[in-house]
């Protein structure tokens, strides 16, 4: 299983500087890692993507859906390279940080490759966006499989999960969408 | 608080964050913050502040858990205003 999520920096509308918005995301010590940091905004966002990026994971796992970022504990390896633990589960995060965005990929098995691609588009309208990256996927996946486009299609379980179809049997490819402002990514194994 | 009250005032605050016009006109508390509204989840934490300061109450991060339906938000609304 993997996840993905992307924060484009100049598409931001939550305002991380309001009074108790880090209480509610961030323990004690991840706030500690934010306020030592050099790039505050860049710290805030680099954790919240890893903790988004496993969550897409859990869910997928356990068909549970929670809002808790604070069960999400991050812990930071190097400045892109990391894991999140929720109890006993961990999800390894590796991240791409870009003065525009910020990219995380979550695995269950850190020594698994992907692929995974990341890009800009014009519109920032949530269903442009997930039309152009839906279509962006899936040309993907017709080129690199071999299969027709026009048979391919997305389908989202009960829990929210998009599930990769041909025709109306589901293959075994694990994947992950995320958009946000001007930027999408996928990622898929 | 009165059931049509609560919802049209938590509709008030959840509509600078929605992402579908269709679903947001058709809100009732059946609707799911994340899967209707297509709340990104950033904003979903300013959804739970503007909770918190339009009823002055204070939600836990325990009970904040559930709150990804307006039914979830509800119940929090009205069990803290008892």
């Amino acid at each position: 299983m993997i996840g993905n999520d992307i924060v484009d920096l100049n598409n931001i509308k939550s305002n991380w500087n309001r009074s108790r918005f880090l209480d509610k995301v961030f323990s004690k010590k991840e706030q500690q890692i934010i306020f030592v940091s050099e790039n505050r905004p860049q710290t805030v966002w680099l954790l919240w993507s890893m903790k988004e990026a496993a969550y897409k994971i859990y869910v997928q796992q356990f068909g549970i859906r929670f809002f808790n970022p604070q069960r999400l504990v991050c812990h930071l390896s190097s400045s892109t390279i990391g894991y999140v633990t929720i109890e006993n589960k961990t999800y390894y995060c590796s991240s791409i940080i870009s003065k525009d965005y910020i990219y995380t990929v979550a695995r269950l098995n850190y020594l698994k490759n992907y692929n995974s691609s990341i890009f800009k588009i014009k519109n920032d309208i949530y269903v442009t966006q997930s039309e152009s990256l839906k279509y962006r996927f899936l040309k993907t996946i017709s080129i690199s499989k071999g299969l027709k486009f026009k048979n391919l299609s997305i389908r989202k379980n009960i829990f929210g999960v998009p599930k990769l179809f041909h025709n109306d049997s589901k293959l075994p490819i694990q994947m992950s969408l995320t958009h946000c402002g001007n930027y999408c990514g996928y990622v898929y194994f | 608080m009165d059931k049509n009250e609560l919802i049209t005032k938590l509709k008030s605050i959840v509509k600078p964050y929605i992402q579908d016009e269709e679903a947001f006109k058709n809100l009732s508390e059946e609707t799911d913050f994340v899967k209707d509204l297509k709340i990104n989840s950033a904003n979903l934490v300013d959804v739970i502040l503007d909770v918190e300061d339009a009823f002055d109450i204070r939600i836990e991060n325990d009970e904040m858990e559930k709150m990804i339906s307006v039914k979830a938000a509800m119940d929090i609304v009205n069990l803290k205003l008892k």
